[in-house]
């Protein structure tokens, strides 16, 4: 099976150095992931769908049309793209009279979807390799603890994602492992960030995104780890604003999972990137030296 | 007393079927975490009840409860007893809102705005595309406008969001 990367806007645009730890980690395990030219926004399923439905899965539809006029499968390394890329794949294949509309849209720019491409997020495809993650380790991330926040997009609605479990997700705490990190639990674990509410009312979500610090706090986290670039500007950049907001000192660095896998397979920090994040990530680089 | 508005909920209806099975248990409310953070200011289960009624001007002009706070963390959807497709409701009549001219958030504009203008919702800007070349990253090719421009064109997207205000 080929892929090639559906990169979405936001790590392309605002966060590369995740992007890097990402190629970084899928070459060093030997798999080749090509680069599709021409896609434009997924669209954003917290976003434009929400203005107008046809819109988002014509404009998916012909995301996927790229990618299938060029045989190959979609590697996406963000959440939210993959479920609507996943959400519009699974409406057009549900309603033959909704898939001749859209495909009378794609007409007018010459293109047809035919529904012959497979749509993952990179971290299933990590999992599917966690036996070879395993191997790969050079330095055991050792007595590391990190909360695994898998993000609502990555699980849900699960009858559209077909992975993982939706409540009780075990998929990246089991990556987490596999690294040699321990895994924590939290109680508010499979919860929202907060991010998709911050366009309507930055209040509420800073609440949420307190509601899940002081839940990873509580359970004795060192770091969080992401695999949505919402969640994670969510968490990287707003914990400041909560500690502002509610007199609270948060100061978690967080992590894609692609840099803490790149560090465990002995990458160093300055070839991932990781002096961009905002929370300083050097205690935990000491604590896993 | 409130009357049932059956033309609206029979509008919403035919978008989504499954707003008939809800028998407001309240498990929506329940584990909705925006529910938890606004102290119920947003309620999933309410605006089921007012699709169920067909309470059109407190669902589209009024907006109570205020549906643009739905997160999508499709929390609700997956534990509906009744396989209600909250979300999907809640997107359709956010289209109405949208599609009826009446206001919504100016954030889901200005993404709107970005994707027509460029393609995507965030463009590289200068200081991006020098980190990307200190990181060894390859160009990021953007989407051919004119193709994007003629495929909004053909669902008419521009007019139906009311980009700029002249509705």
């Amino acid at each position: 099976m080929t892929y090639k990367y559906f990169l979405g806007c936001v790590i392309p645009g605002r966060l590369p150095y995740l992007e890097a730890s990402a190629r970084k980690t899928f070459e060093k395990l030997g798999m080749k992931v090509g680069d599709q030219a021409n896609y434009s926004c997924c669209p954003d399923p917290t976003g434009a769908g929400q203005l107008d439905h046809l819109t988002w899965l014509a404009l998916g539809a012909r995301n996927l049309c790229l990618f299938e006029e060029s045989n190959s499968n979609i590697l996406s390394l963000c959440s939210g793209c993959t479920e609507t890329l996943k959400a519009v794949k699974y409406s057009l294949e549900k309603d033959n009279k909704l898939k001749e509309e859209i495909n009378s849209k794609l007409n007018s720019i010459g293109k047809k979807y035919k529904g012959n491409v497979e749509v993952k997020h990179f971290a299933q495809v990590l999992y599917e390799n966690i036996d070879s993650i395993k191997k790969k380790v050079k330095k055991p991330l050792k007595d590391l603890k990190v909360a695994s926040h898998p993000g609502c997009h990555y699980l849900r609605p699960s009858e559209i994602m077909q992975w993982d479990d939706p409540l009780v997700p075990k998929t990246l705490d089991e990556l987490i492992e596999a690294i040699g990190a321990d895994p924590v639990d939290y109680s508010l674990k499979i919860d929202c960030c907060g991010n998709p509410v911050e366009k309507s009312n930055k209040d509420i979500s800073l609440l949420m995104l307190e509601n899940k610090l002081k839940s990873m706090k509580d359970a004795g986290t060192d770091c969080i780890a992401c695999v949505c670039p919402a969640c994670y500007q969510q968490f990287e950049f707003n914990q400041k604003e909560v500690n502002k907001n509610s007199n609270t000192n948060y100061n978690f660095p967080v992590f894609y999972i692609t840099e803490l896998i790149a560090l465990a397979f002995g990458m160093n920090a300055e070839e991932i990137g990781l002096k961009y994040h905002r929370v300083k990530t050097d205690e935990i680089l000491q604590k896993i030296s | 007393m409130q009357m049932v508005n059956f033309d609206f909920k029979n509008e919403i209806i035919k978008e989504d079927f499954s707003l008939n099975y809800c028998y407001q248990c309240g498990t929506c409310s329940s584990i909705c975490p925006v529910a938890f953070a606004s102290e119920g200011e947003y309620n999933p289960r309410k605006i089921i009840e007012e699709s169920l009624m067909g309470l059109k001007s407190l669902l589209i002009k009024e907006q109570k409860p205020n549906i643009w706070l739905c997160s999508t963390c499709q929390m609700c959807v997956e534990e509906c007893p009744q396989e209600v497709f909250l979300t999907g409701i809640f997107e359709s009549l956010k289209n109405k809102i949208v599609q009826t001219g009446e206001k919504y958030p100016e954030a889901f504009k200005v993404q709107a705005k970005a994707i027509i203008d460029n393609g995507v919702a965030i463009s590289l800007s200068p200081p991006i595309i020098r980190r990307r070349k200190e990181l060894k990253l390859p160009n990021v090719e953007s989407a051919d406008r004119i193709e994007l421009k003629n495929l909004l064109k053909a669902t008419n997207f521009e007019k139906k969001i009311n980009i700029n205000g002249d509705r």
